[in-house]
């Protein structure tokens, strides 16, 4: 099969190339860099000649709520219309486990349109939403650094590893479209606050991890349960400690 | 390397100078390649420099492509290949071939230059089939050699030999040596190659720039915008489709089919109307990017628009689709058959289109509105000419035929009485399929409440109907309207400043706005001005009719501007007059024949308020019976044979003036039921009209019958005599007033012998006397016309006889008065009469004896007789 991978030079983008090609299938790994560009429309009639399957990845370079939003939708639109075009048999994107939820948070809505435009459009689809990714504790553990100390909250947070998320959504590219959403996560659940105590412990990291009890993400107000499946979800193979061990590994 | 360890002394001098010139030729070709700018001469420049050193065949350079981990030929150096003549060549030097095979991994991974016999990998399932190719030329050996570029591979130097061994150490420490600069010149080479092809973009945009903006027509735009394709795309057609006035179609506007010749296709793309949302355009439109798609599969898609069937049947696979869109409103689609996408250069030509398009349909709308204007003024000045209604009609007709290619249904205008609306003006022709009901509508009586007038009335620019919905709601009119097989039907108010004077229907698919207020406009003039026109002529015609008047009662009248006498009894008569006169009380004159009474009627109308206008005079004695009631109330046209114009009565010609209804005893019965009520209403209906107008006239009315009889004996109304004797005057017989003849005499020999142009100086005593004796039945008139004759009769400047006719009939009144009296009584006063009449002359020429036939003597003696002294006749 031709599969384009919209963002193939991303995190989870190099990793599903990899995993496609691995597999045998001619993939193009499109990206800016790579002469393809969902937003002016670059190279991207071209790309989808012939494409079986598109998995987007893409994401927005800027976190500003406005810029987010445009760029979903302008990225959405412009994919599908292309794929429209090109008769492609396959649309499967990215989501954010709990995104309808959390719809007072931009990037949620912004990821929220996404998936609309992608219902509506008619090309057979699937929505893969993960949860947060393994690879994100530094960052969230950097942004809540107050001094000495990490100030997190309690919500319930269940993290996957990258190449977990590669996996299966290298799986369900070359899969039937679902013409729905599948849930993915990783194999452990935490409290945010514990999974990245146990990371800074690991990281001979100083720092002091301090639960707050505020429900907090991206600074939005969000529920407990909002970032963690709700029901049936495939579930990860890799745990913190395997991940980590994986970390050290590639370092 | 157990080459170089082995390297002897004796050797070591020379291989010190090789080295030398190696380096020396590497620093040289170092210099040479950074200025290298276009990528043939770099390879062969390289090529030609290391040949100088070390022998191999060819050399080519390949790209890596990273979105698909493939790489490709980016340097060829054909001229030295030996397998250029391979039938796979053209196809090889444009392959795409996998990173993900044992050969390329193996030139990957490797740090310095690796070499192979191609005999022993090109065999491999998954190696590349260039290596076999060149194998079946000659080449035994490739030296593979990695280009890098900050750290990540970008692509190889592939080397070739058909000598085995020829890739010495030497050979590969000056390839690894060279390869940095050389990947650097590749990286510049692109980069340039990127650059170069930005600035033709721009160049061709600025070029597309230029032609456009001088570009005025749809023609200039279609040449400009097929120029800037054929140089992207030389064999492409391209159609540039515009969204129609209705925003639900899209026609072509301009394009460039050369796939096909055929005039019925073509004609068929150029007519078509395609629906916007027909699934294909609807995408182009809504997509902010150019969308490529496939004849084929859009058919299969189901998408049924015609256009899509004559594209495959012309042969065309793939079409780009590009929105022509200016700010926030799209204009139209550019679709192009080309096969690949250079977004920022089809999206520059089409803003720059989308401009233009904008452009060109302003002008187009400009010239629409002058040329719009440009009738409107020829309409104008066809207006300007127009006075009749036939002329305004074929001005209306002729533009609305030329200019909005419509006709007219009806034009109302507001009567008067500003409520009934008459039709007056329409075009049946539009009609045409149904006659009838048209013929119904007409007759159907239109007032300014009628709900659809009403509305158009009270509108500012008038309103349309769209008779599809009417019909639903039932209006009566729109099964007229839908059979003109019409879409609209407009209505507007025609107005003359701020006053409605009627309403214009017109029945079209589409009317331009502008075109309609303008013609509305002028319309309304036009039909002020005729309705001006009419009531003109009306005018005219009345002052021609008050004209004869004037001419014929100066001709027939006296010369009232004095009345001669001033006998007691005339006394009595100024006395009333001046009582009378200034009020608007009706004056019923009384008198006999030839006593003055219409005399007396103009001096109480000139001594009245109303003087300033024309009494208006009616002799009922003088018209027939059947006309005598239009004569006094008017016509409509019409209303009877014969009537063929509308006639104003003499009521209304009176109007704020007096009517003098002359013999008004004589007035036929119906004629005074009608009269009466205009006296008691004060208004009146023409006949045949159906309106009342309102009239302020003073009426004097004049007879010599004795109307109190006429009552009695049923052939004059007694309430009209009721109503007429307000203020009765009675006019002294000539009789009466012996004393006021001879002024009179006077008074008439001076006018007609001034008429005559005789002079007469005197008038006889003689003459006078016999004026005196007689009766005068035919009063002052009688006297008058003697006079008249008799001047006529003498011959010099004395008026010595008077023609007074003999066998006077005796008044009938006189008569009665006798009847009751014995003979001797009636002799006795009828001698005494004649007597005084005659002055008291008994015998002699003007005398009683004469007047009595009888000799002097017997007239003595019967006075004596009888008893009759001096005193009775000078009493």
């Amino acid at each position: 099969m031709k599969i384009v991978v919209i963002g193939g030079s991303g995190l989870i983008g190099t990793k599903v190339v990899a995993h496609l090609r691995q597999a045998g299938h001619q993939v193009i790994a499109a990206s800016p860099a790579t002469g393809i560009n969902t937003i002016t429309g670059d190279g991207l009639a071209e790309a989808m000649s012939d494409t079986d399957v598109v998995v987007d990845l893409a994401n927005s370079p800027s976190w500003e709520d406005q810029a987010v939003m445009d760029f979903f939708q302008t990225s959405g639109r412009n994919l599908l219309a292309a794929e429209i075009n090109a008769g492609v048999k396959h649309h499967v994107a990215l989501s954010i486990v709990g995104v309808d939820i959390m719809q007072n948070i931009g990037y949620m809505r912004a990821k929220k349109a996404q998936e609309d435009l992608i219902r509506q459009s008619g090309v057979p689809y699937t929505i893969i939403r993960s949860t947060q990714f393994l690879e994100f504790l530094k960052g969230i553990a950097d942004q809540a650094t107050d001094g000495n100390e990490v100030h997190l909250s309690d919500v319930r947070f269940q993290p996957i590893a990258a190449d977990d998320v590669a996996a299966f959504v290298a799986k369900y590219a070359v899969a039937a479209p679902l013409n729905g959403k599948v849930e993915i996560a990783g194999p452990e659940r935490f409290a945010m606050y514990e999974v990245v105590a146990q990371y800074l412990r690991h990281a001979n990291d100083p720092r002091k991890v301090v639960p707050n009890g505020k429900p907090l993400y991206y600074g939005g107000e969000i529920s407990h349960a909002a970032l963690v499946p709700v029901g049936q979800a495939e579930l990860g193979t890799i745990n913190f400690e395997k991940w980590w061990s994986n970390q050290l590994q590639k370092a | 390397m157990k080459r170089v360890k082995d390297i002897d002394p004796g050797l070591s001098v020379r291989s010190l100078a090789a080295f030398e010139q190696e380096r020396r030729i590497l620093s040289d070709l170092g210099n040479d390649i950074t200025g290298v700018r276009d990528k043939n001469d770099l390879i062969i420049l390289f090529s030609k420099r290391i040949k100088s050193l070390f022998y191999f065949t060819h050399t080519i350079v390949t790209l890596i492509d990273a979105k698909d981990e493939t790489y490709t030929p980016f340097l060829l150096d054909h001229e030295s290949s030996p397998i250029r003549s391979h039938a796979q060549y053209p196809e090889l030097i444009k392959a795409h071939f996998s990173l993900n095979e044992p050969f390329i991994r193996a030139a990957l991974r490797a740090e310095e230059p690796i070499s192979f016999l191609l005999e022993d990998i090109m065999d491999q399932p998954q190696s590349p089939s260039f290596l076999r190719a060149n194998y079946e030329a000659g080449v035994k050996e490739i030296l593979m050699t990695r280009l890098m570029k900050e750290g990540k591979p970008m692509g190889f130097i592939h080397i070739y030999s058909d000598k085995p061994n020829s890739f010495s150490i030497e050979f590969r420490n000056v390839i690894k040596g060279i390869a940095p600069q050389l990947s650097g010149a590749v990286s510049n080479i692109i980069k340039n190659e990127e650059i170069l092809k930005k600035e033709q973009e721009k160049s061709l945009l600025l070029d597309f720039s230029n032609d456009i903006a001088t570009g005025r027509t749809k023609e200039e735009l279609a040449f400009a915008v097929r120029a800037v394709l054929k140089k992207i795309n030389p064999p492409g057609g391209f159609v540039i489709r515009r969204i129609n006035e209705d925003n639900t179609t899209m026609s072509p506007y301009a394009y460039d089919l050369t796939k096909t010749h055929d005039p019925k296709v073509i004609n068929a793309l150029e007519q078509a109307r395609y629906p916007i949302n027909d699934g294909l355009q609807d995408r182009v439109l809504n997509s902010a990017i150019p969308l490529l798609f496939n004849v084929d599969r859009e058919i299969q898609r189901g998408i049924t628009s015609s256009y899509l069937q004559h594209w495959k049947t012309m042969g065309f696979k793939e079409i780009v689709g590009i929105r022509l869109r200016n700010g926030e409103t799209n204009h139209g689609i550019l679709f192009l058959d080309i096969q690949e996408i250079n977004v920022q250069l089809l999206q520059g030509i089409c803003s720059q289109i989308s401009i233009a398009l904008a452009n060109i349909m302003a002008n187009e709308q400009i010239h629409k509105k002058q040329e719009e204007q440009a009738f409107l003024l020829d309409f104008s000045s066809d207006i300007a000419q127009v006075r009749t209604k036939a002329d305004l009609q074929a001005a209306i007709f002729r533009v609305l035929d030329k200019t909005m290619h419509t006709q007219l249904s009806m034009i109302r205008t507001i009567d008067e009485d500003g409520y009934n609306m008459s039709p007056f003006m329409y075009d049946e022709t539009l009609f045409e399929r149904a006659k009838k009901h048209f013929a119904e509508l007409l007759a159907h009586r239109v007032t300014v409440d009628e709900i659809y007038t009403a509305d158009v009335l009270t509108s500012e620019d008038g309103l349309v109907f769209n008779i599809e919905e009417e019909l639903k709601s039932g209006n009566s009119y729109a099964r007229l309207w839908e059979t003109t097989g019409l879409k609209n039907v407009y209505g507007l108010p025609l107005r003359v400043g701020n006053k409605n004077i009627g309403t214009i229907w017109l029945l079209a698919d589409r009317l331009s706005k502008l075109m309609l207020k303008g013609i509305c406009a002028q319309i309304s003039i036009a039909i002020a001005n005729i309705q001006a026109n009419e009531k003109l002529l009306a005018y005219k015609k009345q002052l021609e009719v008050e004209n004869d008047y004037l001419k014929e009662q100066i001709k027939t009248i006296y010369n009232f501007s004095e009345i001669i006498g001033n006998g007691q009894q005339m006394q009595k008569v100024y006395r009333l007059m001046s009582l009378v006169a200034g009020s608007n009380t009706t004056v019923l004159i009384l008198g006999e024949t030839g006593t003055g009474k219409e005399l007396i009627a103009r001096a109480i109308h000139n001594a009245s308020l109303r003087k300033d206008k024309l009494m208006v005079k009616v002799n009922c004695a003088a018209l027939p019976a059947n006309l005598i009631e239009s004569e006094l109330f008017g016509h409509e046209r019409g209303s009877f044979t014969g009537a063929i114009d509308r006639r104003i009565g003499k009521f209304e010609l009176a109007n704020n003036s007096t009517l003098f209804l002359d013999e008004v005893g004589e007035l036929p019965p119906e004629a005074q039921a009608k009269l009466l009520r205009v006296i008691q209403e004060r208004e009146l209906e023409r006949l045949g009209g159906k309106q009342t107008i309102k009239v302020d006239v003073r009426l004097i009315a004049a007879t010599n019958r004795n109307l109190e009889e006429e009552v009695k004996a049923g052939r004059f109304r007694a309430d009209l005599y009721f109503r007429l004797n307000v203020f009765p005057i009675s006019l002294p017989s000539l009789r009466e007033r012996p004393e006021d003849i001879e002024p009179l005499t006077h008074f008439f020999v001076k006018k007609y012998g001034r008429n005559t142009g005789r002079k007469i100086r005197k008038v006889a005593p003689k003459v006078i006397q016999q004026l005196l004796s007689y009766t005068w039945p035919g009063n002052v008139r009688e006297l008058e016309h003697l006079i008249e004759r008799s001047i006529l009769l003498t011959p010099d400047d004395i008026l010595r006889d008077v023609y007074i006719p003999e066998n006077t009939a005796t008044d009938k009144q006189d008569l009665t008065h006798l009847l009751n009296h014995s003979l001797e009584e009636v002799e006795r006063s009828y001698i005494i009469e004649i007597l005084r009449r005659c002055s008291g002359k008994i015998s002699g020429p003007g005398s009683a004896a004469e007047i009595l036939k009888i000799p002097g003597n017997t007239l003595h003696s019967k006075l004596k007789k009888l008893g009759i002294t001096k005193k009775d006749y000078f009493g």
